[in-house]
């Protein structure tokens, strides 16, 4: 068969995305690492020693900021799976899993510090759900002294964690779903004899763990070193690994430096031992599970916790809502004292004045999310188009490389290695390099974390198109850009504008990058309510969380109105 | 004779001198004329960001200097990005060309020669600052400032409790220990080493110290246990009875706020004695908030603008640093209604107009007059900073 036109050409898409990443991440890496071995010629430490590890285990609290790490991110990286598995396997196309389908964009979009402050106000002892019940049902004229939030051993971060990784994982599940013939397994393991659940732990789970592999190692690494949830809602004294990073970062004191980067490199290599203890358990999982898997035993004794995980996955929803309510209570307030259900004066103050003063960070926001999810998209289709067209060449049994077997790999490079372990060096280097504090560089930065979850959340779907269209479309003597663009990516408008959207929602939300990269001269959306929630005035910070919310959520909200404007008299296309 | 001649020459030198420094001064605004200054400043609240924004629009209109406030989360993280320009060899078009510092952020300034300068006394009204009788408008954590950094505003240790809790106040730490044994859980003090909690801490150490002269003077490392003994049995009595059993601390003053609007805690503490008053403006405090102070005093410090080596409109930042020691800036920034900052000047140097706008600013509700506010007692040297926050870090945060 003839050789498919293009697939040279195409080749350059994953071969420049993987330079890119690869190159950045190494270089960051590389400018945390001296500083971790002694060497920061600007403070005069030019001698190479270890003095800078000692000193980390050395730190008062090590220790317990090791423990509190790690139980918070691993027990909210098992459970946010355990739950999205159970989920699937109880729920699969019933009317609990159609509801949230239908609002997992808008869950998604929520930017992970909004979500911390709203769910903050809501389970702090003077929080929303503990004035619901006072002082009827408590007594509490003063709220109790409980420790809740902030807790020592990371517990409220670990259910904030788990609330939030629980529909990304969800969000993965679907697309590769969309590569296994479900209905079919379904339909002849039921013919079996079995239960619905059985089939999805014994026949489903083990043909979809593969394709998850990868989110769930970027689920636990990001567990493990998130910083802005850690800091509303995680311990204080002392706090998480990757807090206490970030505040030697800051530290005037400008040795803590050296502290810092062989700490950011420790977390990273315990996200490293991690990944690879949750690796080795897979395959012990596999070698163990054989006999289970056909034992030939139809019931399950998971049906048992069915209301359970229902329960619980209601919750998740309730949570989340309730967070938005009662961040758009406080952006309403004046004055609002415990235990009052409600304030006691209300004001729009705060809504006018945000509005006003929130201008230019929108629109830096705006500009910048818009821009970063162009570029993830035109990337993410050219990484696309040449995995087809190389498929298509193999099949015809041409020998073409194929560069996007390696792909995710590098892809995934952002979300494995902790932010804080290699942007510092990046900024270093863009320093060196006099590139610093330039949009270009802004939007490079946010491009690294962009891409990966734009490739995610559109490669399932794209590689499912059925390309016959394409070949007969082809057969109608059209060029290929303008098949490509006439009859494909208007047929997977839907599922692209969504992947937009994603992009769009993950620039929002990008904080470390805009602060490091941008020399602080980009203020966005994120910036203001991360600097307004180191102060104190709940009402403002609702009102520029809110406003945070909002920006992904008008345009995932396009995303679905856009196709079915366009196409309303195509229903076919609608889907 | 001979005296007057002297004098004379004094007054001819002198007014030569002035006249030189307002030339210079003249060159300065011409230079200053077109730039833009990134202002980088804590960004956390906003009234202070309402007025960081009015005082840039009147610069940008009688200067023509455009200010562009960077809200910074922590000054800290600025410091750090100026030390990796130096480490870059960034010498000019640095990021930053002003920003707010005091303290320790100062010091690693200075010590690493990240800081342009002296330039404060180039500024007209740093004349009407008050070098006088505010020494820590000279010494910044008892480091000497050296016109390395201008001076912005004031800042005093104060106590802030709600009258509907608390009838009568604590008067000295050990009271505080008494009220807090009554009250379990209603007190508690931000965790180190944030800013807030170590001005607590020195606070303490200050009453209980058996000789406070110590203090004055680099910590002496075999001493340190010592003279700070009082201190750690005082916290090791008090943390039982701390709010979350001092399991939990607050990350800064800032977050005590929210904490005592909602009766979590009935005592909190402020470095702004006006902020009380701001809060009750702003509708974040019930209006039955005071404040008070111990009866020994309590620590006072002043906060400044300093600009970075690497700035590229050094004049701008002057012309900036300038208006905001004006008369008319330090009058709004002192209304508790706008912020509430107290004025770093020397009110009585002032006369007529400037008076007149100090005369109209009016005392908040919750704030002490300068006479409850007593006498302002000293930082400690700036060595106990780090050896208290390691110290407290090894017992308390473990």
């Amino acid at each position: 068969m003839m050789q498919m036109p293009g697939q040279e050409k195409s080749r350059i898409f994953p071969v420049f995305v993987m330079g890119l990443f690869c190159i950045t991440v190494m270089a960051g890496l590389l400018g945390t690492l001296l500083p971790s071995i002694n060497y920061l010629p600007v403070i005069g430490h030019t001698q190479f020693s270890l003095s800078p590890w000692f000193d980390f285990f050395a730190y008062p609290g090590f220790q317990t900021s090791l423990f509190v790490t790690l139980f918070s991110g691993l027990t909210a990286s098992f459970g946010a799976v355990s739950l999205a598995f159970l989920f699937i396997s109880f729920s699969y196309g019933n009317a609990l899993w159609k509801f949230f389908e239908k609002i997992l964009s808008s869950v998604l979009s929520i930017p992970h510090a909004a979500f911390a402050i709203g769910f903050g106000f809501l389970i702090a002892p003077s929080g929303w759900l503990v004035r619901m019940v006072s002082p009827a049902l408590t007594g509490f004229i003063d709220p109790p002294d409980w420790i809740i939030l902030n807790d020592p051993a990371g517990i409220s971060l670990g259910i904030a964690l788990v609330i939030k990784e629980f529909p990304f994982l969800i969000m993965v599940t679907m697309g590769a779903l969309g590569q296994l013939d479900i209905e079919k397994i379904l339909l002849a393991g039921r013919a079996l004899g079995y239960k619905k659940e059985q089939i999805w732990l014994k026949i489903l789970l083990p043909r979809l763990y593969p394709h998850l592999r990868l989110s769930i190692f970027a689920v636990i690494a990001y567990s493990l070193s998130v910083v802005d949830i850690a800091i509303i809602l995680g311990p204080s004294s002392p706090p998480t690994l990757a807090v206490l990073i970030l505040k030697w970062f800051n530290d005037p004191d400008v040795s803590f430096k050296l502290l810092a980067a062989a700490g950011s490199l420790f977390l990273f290599f315990i996200v490293l031992l991690s990944i690879l203890l949750v690796y080795l358990i897979e395959r012990s999982v596999y070698f163990f599970s054989r006999s289970f898997v056909t034992n030939g035993k139809r019931n399950s004794f998971l049906a048992r916790i069915k209301p359970m995980v229902f329960f619980i996955v209601m919750c998740t929803i309730g949570f989340t809502i309730i967070s938005l309510v009662v961040l758009a209570i406080w952006s309403l307030t004046w004055q609002w004292r415990f235990p009052d259900f409600l304030p006691a004066v209300w004001t729009l103050k705060f809504w006018v004045k945000g509005l006003i003063s929130s201008f230019d960070p929108v629109m830096t926001t705006l500009f910048t999310g818009m821009a970063a999810a162009f570029i993830g998209l035109v990337l993410t289709i050219g990484c696309l188009e040449h995995d087809v067209i190389s498929r298509k060449n193999q099949a015809g049994h041409n020998k073409v490389r194929n560069y996007n077997r390696y792909l995710p790999y590098f892809l995934y490079l952002p979300l494995l290695v902790p932010q804080i372990t290699f942007m510092a060096g990046i900024q270093l280097l863009l320093v060196i390099m006099k590139m610093d504090g330039y949009w270009v560089t802004l939007l490079g930065a946010h491009l690294l974390f962009v891409l990966p979850y734009m490739f995610i959340a559109l490669s399932a779907t794209y590689l499912a198109f059925d390309q016959r269209l394409f070949d007969q479309a082809m057969l109608l003597k059209r060029s290929y850009t303008s098949v490509l663009f006439q009859i494909k990516l208007p047929m997977l408008l839907k599922p692209i504008l969504f992947s937009f959207a994603i992009g769009f929602s993950v620039s929002v939300a990008q904080y470390i990058p805009t602060m490091l990269v941008g020399a602080g001269r980009f203020a966005t959306i994120t910036t203001e309510v991360v600097n307004l929630a180191s102060g104190s005035d709940r009402r403002a910070i609702a009102v520029y969380a809110l406003i945070q919310q909002f920006l992904p959520m008008m345009i995932y909200a396009l995303a679905i109105i856009f196709p079915k404007i366009l196409y309303y008299n195509k229903k076919g296309m609608q889907v | 004779m001979k005296h007057f001649f002297l004098i004379l020459l004094g007054l001819i030198v002198l007014s030569g001198f002035s006249q030189a420094v307002a030339k210079e001064w003249g060159l300065i605004e011409k230079a200053a004329n077109g730039q833009t200054v990134y202002f980088n400043a804590w960004g956390g609240s906003q009234p202070i960001n309402e007025y960081i924004a009015w005082a840039s629009g009147l610069v940008q209109k009688k200067y023509n200097v455009r200010v562009i406030h960077v809200k910074a989360t922590d000054i800290g993280d600025v410091v750090s990005r100026i030390l990796v320009e130096k480490a870059a060899k960034k010498q000019k078009n640095g990021s930053v060309d002003l920003m707010w510092i005091n303290g320790e952020n100062f010091k690693a300034m200075k010590e690493n020669k990240l800081l342009y300068g002296p330039f404060s006394q180039k500024l007209p009204y740093y004349h009407l600052a008050d070098i006088k009788n505010k020494k820590t408008v000279v010494y910044d954590f008892t480091v000497p400032v050296d016109n390395m950094e201008s001076p912005w505003g004031m800042a005093q240790l104060v106590f802030l409790y709600d009258t509907k809790k608390l009838v009568k106040h604590p008067k000295t730490m050990l009271d505080l220990l008494v009220f807090a044994r009554e009250n379990p859980g209603r007190f508690t003090y931000p965790a180190l080493p944030g800013f807030h909690g170590t001005a607590f801490i020195k606070q303490a150490l200050l009453e209980l110290i058996r000789d406070p002269e110590v203090l004055n003077h680099p910590v002496v490392r075999s001493e340190f246990e010592k003279n700070t003994r009082p201190l750690w049995d005082f916290l090791d009595s008090l943390h039982p009875f701390l709010w979350r059993k001092a399991k939990v601390f607050p990350t800064s003053a800032s977050q005590m706020v929210s904490l005592l609007n909602d009766n979590e805690i009935f005592i909190s503490l402020s470095f702004n004695p006006n902020s009380a008053s701001n809060a009750i403006e702003n509708g974040e405090l019930p209006d039955t908030v005071r404040t008070y102070i111990h009866t020994k005093g309590t620590i006072g410090n002043s906060h400044f603008v300093g600009i970075p080596f690497n700035s590229s409109a050094k004049e701008g930042a002057m012309v900036f640093a300038n208006f905001l020691l004006s008369p008319e800036a330090q009058a709004r920034k002192a209304d508790p209604k706008i912020w509430g900052d107290p004025t770093i000047l020397d009110t009585q140097k002032l006369a007529g107009r400037d008076k007149a706008l100090f005369d109209a600013v009016p005392k908040g509700v919750a704030t002490l007059t300068s006479k409850e506010l007593g006498r302002v007692l000293p930082e400690p040297h700036v060595s106990w900073v780090q050896a208290l926050e390691k110290e407290w870090l090894k017992r308390y945060s473990k």
